[in-house]
């Protein structure tokens, strides 16, 4: 019973003998590298790149739901593209903005 | 020229469809390749860029078995593959991967 069942998904037309289950599945190694990327210094952190994974993951979330059928694995890697490429972004703009801030209130004090 | 048009239009994988609309978003990537490849190399992200590389080339044969078949993706994808394959090269020889090894100790 356990072993048709799993034969069963084994052989399912999207299952993973085919290249619509491995595509979207690898989807989730742009997430995985950009979590790698968390502890990298903001400087080597690329603004077009990370507003564009955040941006499709953005789009892609809605539209996984409007497709038929629904596609829940799409919707979760989009997500997870869209909250890490926010998160990357969050990070060089208040390194990159607020933080010279910082620096100048610091530099101004002591002069 | 306008029976062509508009059968483009109506097309299952026209600009009235999410078909269509989705790969719009990812030539995001193809730009933001295109404006980073000026940079230093040392900047690249050698996962991200060797990631990208791999899921472009899944999904150019996805795009080609998926009914119905998305040429638009296609085109999208070996876009990508193009640019994330050129940055990954700079990446290579920036870090002295294709570097020829001096010889240790001549003899």
């Amino acid at each position: 019973m356990a072993s048709s069942k799993l034969q069963a998904l084994w052989n399912h037309p999207a299952g993973p003998k085919t290249i619509h289950f491995w595509a979207p599945t690898f989807k989730w190694g742009i997430s995985i590298a950009n979590v790698a990327d968390f502890t990298k210094p903001t400087e080597m952190i690329s603004y077009p790149q990370q507003v564009v994974i955040a941006c499709t993951g953005i789009i892609w979330s809605r539209y996984s739901t409007v497709i038929t059928p629904k596609n829940w694995n799409l919707f979760s890697v989009s997500v997870a593209m869209a909250g890490t490429g926010l998160y990357q972004l969050s990070r060089k703009i208040r390194e990159d903005c607020f933080s010279d801030e910082k620096e100048a209130t610091a530099a101004s004090l002591e002069g | 020229m306008a029976t062509a048009f508009k059968a483009f239009l109506n097309s299952p994988v026209g600009p009235k469809t999410t078909h269509f609309w989705g790969p719009v978003s990812n030539w995001g990537f193809i730009l933001a390749g295109m404006a980073d490849m000026n940079k230093p190399p040392e900047l690249i992200s050698g996962s991200m860029t060797a990631v990208m590389c791999v899921y472009s080339g899944l999904f150019m044969r996805f795009s080609w078995v998926v009914n119905p078949r998305n040429y638009f993706l296609l085109a999208t994808h070996a876009s990508n593959e193009s640019v994330q394959l050129y940055q990954l090269s700079r990446y290579v020889k920036a870090q002295g991967y294709l570097e020829k090894k001096e010889p240790e100790a001549q003899q």
